[in-house]
């Protein structure tokens, strides 16, 4: 599965580039997430939880590998989540470019879902991702507000 | 398979439902138990508490409205939905609808409240009462609110519901003169979840020019779409093969499907193009007088 885009944040390219290293950001924007930790300095461990609807049960530990960072430009990331009910694995590239006092992302990943939430929920991965998406990036642009000094939205 | 451990309660009226709602933080109303079950033997659900709405009579029934509408009970079965007369008379789509969710089996014993308060975006039912401008009573301790369908569905498997009200009734307007309306889905095998469906009412002015069209697509995104550019495409001009060709372009500017395994988002989006086309086609034809209309459809 490929999901890919763009997201405009209303900050400057150091300011953006923190904040999606922050692993305190990303235990706090990541939709679902109860924890992260930054073990080392490219590597994330931390817990997630997937509700959508009924499903409430999806709990899922979840490893994030940086690689190939270019400061404040570009970084890949390597996923791995596995949980009682499955597994998801692997990778998306993120670039960021200034655009004035804005920061365009574009971010595109491949992730592959497997097991049991895979079995029963494939017609729904497409739009859970881009669900999560969506939250993931609106949160992290009120939490790039509220550095920024802006009242949140 | 075997759903992990929970409290059962099985009330006898709504009062009673709604009052255990509101004491336990968590429980979860069980109507038909089509979806909800399945999900609790996988173990992707694990509710503490379940509030069973089967034994409450009075949550079941098909009404007349003074109005010329009907009213549906949320617990009503999907399969006396279909075999209603009086919904195949005031609510054709509605009737024409019912066939094409899951399989008998389980239309005998999923209610329409359930499928509509579970909001799964594949659904038949919530793209209908889109289509239909049906208004959803949600009843809690405090008193009922009634909904337009628009406001209820608010994205995937997510609806307006709190956690402490219910889902009672739904109400369908009475058709208006010259109206017609149709349904159409596209699925892989009969039952399957829909690829994409289409649900149309439209309605016609004496002069022969679109009134009113509401076309709600099922299966392409979070929730079911009720499609403005359609209704602006239409209204107000005579609806000829061109007119209705542009109008099912339109749709393609209000949705944005999901890819699966089943089907690329571009094949839905053709689809949503073809199916709407065709159900306005259709909805259009049987706004003219019955004895005109071909049976064989």
């Amino acid at each position: 599965m490929i999901v890919e885009g763009t997201y405009t944040f209303p900050g400057p390219r150091e300011v953006v580039w923190h904040l999606l290293l922050d692993p305190e950001v990303l235990a706090k924007t990541l939709p679902g997430a109860t924890s992260m930790v930054r073990v080392s300095e490219d590597r994330y461990e931390g817990k997630m939880g997937v509700g959508i609807g009924p499903i409430t049960a999806a709990e899922f530990d979840v490893v994030i590998t940086m690689t190939d960072k270019v400061v404040p430009e570009s970084y890949r990331m390597q996923i791995e989540g596995r949980g009682r009910f499955g597994f998801t694995r692997g990778s998306a590239a993120v670039r960021l470019t200034a655009e004035g006092s804005a920061t365009t992302m574009h971010y595109q990943a491949d992730m592959m879902v497997g097991g049991k939430i895979a079995a029963v929920g494939q017609r729904l991965l497409d739009s859970v991702s881009r669900m999560m998406l969506k939250q993931g990036l609106e949160s992290m642009s009120a939490e790039l507000d509220r550095r920024l000094g802006k009242d949140p939205v | 398979m075997k759903p992990a451990a929970f409290e059962y309660f099985r009330p006898a009226s709504t009062e009673e439902a709604l009052g255990l709602l509101a004491a336990m933080p968590g429980a979860k109303p069980l109507a038909g138990g089509q979806s909800l079950i399945p999900a609790m033997n996988f173990r992707l659900a694990a509710p503490e508490v379940l509030v069973d709405l089967n034994g409450i009579p009075a949550l079941a029934g098909i009404t007349m409205l003074p109005d010329g509408g009907i009213r549906l009970g949320a617990m009503t079965r999907q399969h006396d939905i279909e075999t209603s007369p009086l919904v195949a008379a005031h609510a054709p789509l509605l009737a024409e609808a019912m066939p094409f969710i899951a399989h008998p089996q389980i239309r005998n014993r999923g209610t329409v409240g359930g499928s509509l308060a579970h909001a799964d975006p594949a659904a038949e039912l919530p793209a209908v009462m889109l289509a239909l401008g049906a208004t959803l009573v949600l009843t809690s301790a405090a008193g009922e609110r009634r909904l337009p369908a628009g406001e209820f569905f608010t994205g995937l498997f997510a609806t307006a519901l709190d956690p402490s009200e219910l889902l009672t009734a739904i109400e369908i307007p009475a058709p208006a003169p010259r109206s017609g309306s149709a349904f159409l889905e596209q699925a892989r095998r009969h039952g399957d979840y829909a690829l994409v469906g289409v649900a149309a009412t439209v309605t016609v002015a004496e002069s022969g020019a679109c009134d009113l069209a509401r076309v709600a697509l099922f299966s392409v995104g979070e929730g079911p779409v009720l499609s403005g550019r359609v209704a602006v495409a239409l209204e107000g001009l005579r609806p000829d093969a061109g007119v209705i060709r542009a109008a099912a372009e339109a749709v393609q500017g209000d949705i944005d499907p999901p890819s699966d395994i089943h089907a690329s988002a571009a094949y839905r989006r053709q689809l949503a193009r073809v199916l709407a086309g065709r159900a306005l086609e259709r909805a259009f034809e049987r706004t003219r007088p019955r004895q005109s209309t071909s049976e064989t459809r």
